[in-house]
């Protein structure tokens, strides 16, 4: 099977084909607005006045997201980066994207230093880059060359049953071609991680995996409330889940049964092809982000929908550069947000179809969306905030 | 008599999720992955998606679902009965109390 992307000089193929511009904030947002197809992010994390370990992770963001596949051309200029500190430095960023092949412009502090410059400078340069990427043209890559990341969300007891499932042996179809796939949520594998560990490659990453899970937990213990204060979060609590240990083993479920190749960190590029847990926090602010800076091409947010509330318009855009492909099992979600929800496999649940149908079926999606369809939440402009994340306290 | 499904997820739960709300004296029809039918009586209400337990289960043991522990029994359960927060309680990521120990 084959989907139609676009090829970029690594090798690698995207699914989309932006022009990005680093880092966020107010001169990044005006070339937005200004030039269509430009995406950027809205970010609180600038890294003054972080550790060095956080504003590494920053930078790896930001690199990481210039060098997605569905990126076809980078903008960095120096207005409000990282406050000097050598890592977030324009020039590193945009040397270490350009490591990728594709056309990466710096608009240099020492030549533009006044902001309104900036922008005025980026609306020409973006509008050249724009053009030049709508000349490629879409051409056939096999599935081997997706890469593709879940969250579970809202989770509830369809989750468990069918919602993670299908996921799950979408996943393991992706990884028998060839493919990337990435899942994560630290907290939700707590009393599940002994299941992961066995799949591990080696017994090194076993180790990690078990390590990501006692760390998380012993966080936990400290912080000085009840777990089940926290997590199971009402909503899943509303949806019948009564532990964090049932959320855990239903999660895991979608990323199916493949063998884990390893442990990465929030926004690190995996050398290989294959299934890679993330150490990373489940909120759709954050968990999107490290997912397409690490290299996802399409994501999915699988939704339970216990105690499903009004908020049936879902959030768009979470990837930035990547579209997300809303799921739910529970029919309830699916009756109420099916403006937001592009597939549903509570057929699992009502007997209509078996797992291994559905996931067929949102494979066949997923090659349609892969190719331009946009998926329902691509269809708004908005894009939430993104929250970076980071370990340590800042300074 | 009207009967509901529940889905039990592995051989070895002593729970089932109900896929239909069931209310208290229906019988339940409970679909076994891996497994043979059978069914149960509900002795309370088990709404969409909450869990029904298939055995009694004494206070202090384990809760089995997917066929792995995800909790403790915080009372005893009747089979039959509605198990959600009320009467089971993870054991993983408790707060530590002043002896140093889960809760």
């Amino acid at each position: 099977m084959s989907f139609m992307g676009y090829y970029r000089p690594d090798g690698s193929v995207g699914t989309r084909n932006y022009v990005l511009v680093l880092p966020g904030g107010l001169v990044s947002t005006k070339i937005c607005e200004f030039v269509r197809g430009v995406k950027t992010i809205i970010t609180a994390d600038s890294g003054s006045g972080r550790t060095k370990r956080d504003r590494e992770t920053i930078a790896r963001t930001l690199v990481g997201l210039g060098r997605n596949p569905n990126v076809a051309a980078v903008i960095i200029h120096g207005i409000h980066l990282g406050a000097g500190y050598p890592e977030l430095r324009p020039e590193n960023l945009a040397n270490q994207i350009a490591v990728s092949g594709k056309p990466v412009e710096l608009i240099a502090s020492s030549e533009y230093k006044d902001a309104m410059k900036v922008i005025e400078r980026g609306i020409r340069v973006a509008r050249q880059l724009v053009q030049d990427a709508s000349r490629l043209q879409r051409e056939k890559a096999d599935d081997s060359h997706l890469a593709i990341a879940v969250k579970c969300g809202r989770s509830d007891t369809t989750s468990g049953i069918a919602g993670n499932p299908v996921m799950g042996y979408f996943f393991d179809y992706i990884v028998r071609k060839g493919g990337l796939a990435f899942f994560g949520e630290n907290t939700e594998i707590i009393g599940a991680e002994h299941l992961l560990a066995k799949r591990a490659i080696n017994e090194e990453v076993g180790r990690q995996i078990i390590e990501v899970a006692r760390a998380t937990e012993e966080r936990a213990k400290k912080c000085g409330e009840d777990i089940r204060a926290i997590n199971p979060v009402p909503a899943n609590i509303a949806g019948g889940i009564s532990t964090l240990e049932e959320k855990s083993l239903g999660a895991i479920a979608k990323a199916g049964s493949s063998v884990i190749k390893g442990v990465l960190r929030y926004a690190e590029r995996p050398a290989e092809r294959g299934l890679y847990f993330v150490d990373n926090w489940m909120t759709q602010q954050s968990i999107f982000l490290g997912y397409t800076a690490a290299g996802a091409t399409l994501t999915f947010y699988q939704l339970g929908g216990g105690g499903f509330l009004e908020d049936t318009l879902l959030s768009p855009n979470l990837g930035i550069v990547a579209p997300v492909i809303w799921t739910t099992a529970n029919i309830y979600a699916y009756q109420a947000a099916r403006e937001s929800i592009d597939f549903y496999s509570g057929t699992v649940i009502e007997g209509k179809e078996t797992i291994e149908e559905a996931g067929e079926r949102l494979g066949e999606l997923v090659r349609q969306v892969a190719s331009g369809m946009f998926t329902k939440t691509e269809t708004l402009k908005y894009q939430d905030p993104v929250q970076i994340y980071l370990q340590d306290a800042p300074f | 008599m009207i009967s509901k499904r529940a889905i039990v997820l592995n051989i070895k739960d002593n729970v089932a999720v109900a896929v239909e709300n069931i209310q208290k004296g229906e019988m339940v029809n409970l679909e076994v992955v891996k497994g043979n039918k059978f069914s149960i009586q509900a002795i309370e209400d088990v709404p969409f998606g909450f869990k029904i337990a298939l055995a009694d289960i004494p206070k202090g043991g384990e809760v089995i679902k997917h066929g792995e522990v995800m909790g403790s029994a915080n009372s005893s359960i009747k089979a039959g009965s509605l198990v959600h927060v009320h009467n089971v309680q993870g054991r993983r990521a408790q707060k530590e109390t002043e002896k140093g120990e889960g809760l």
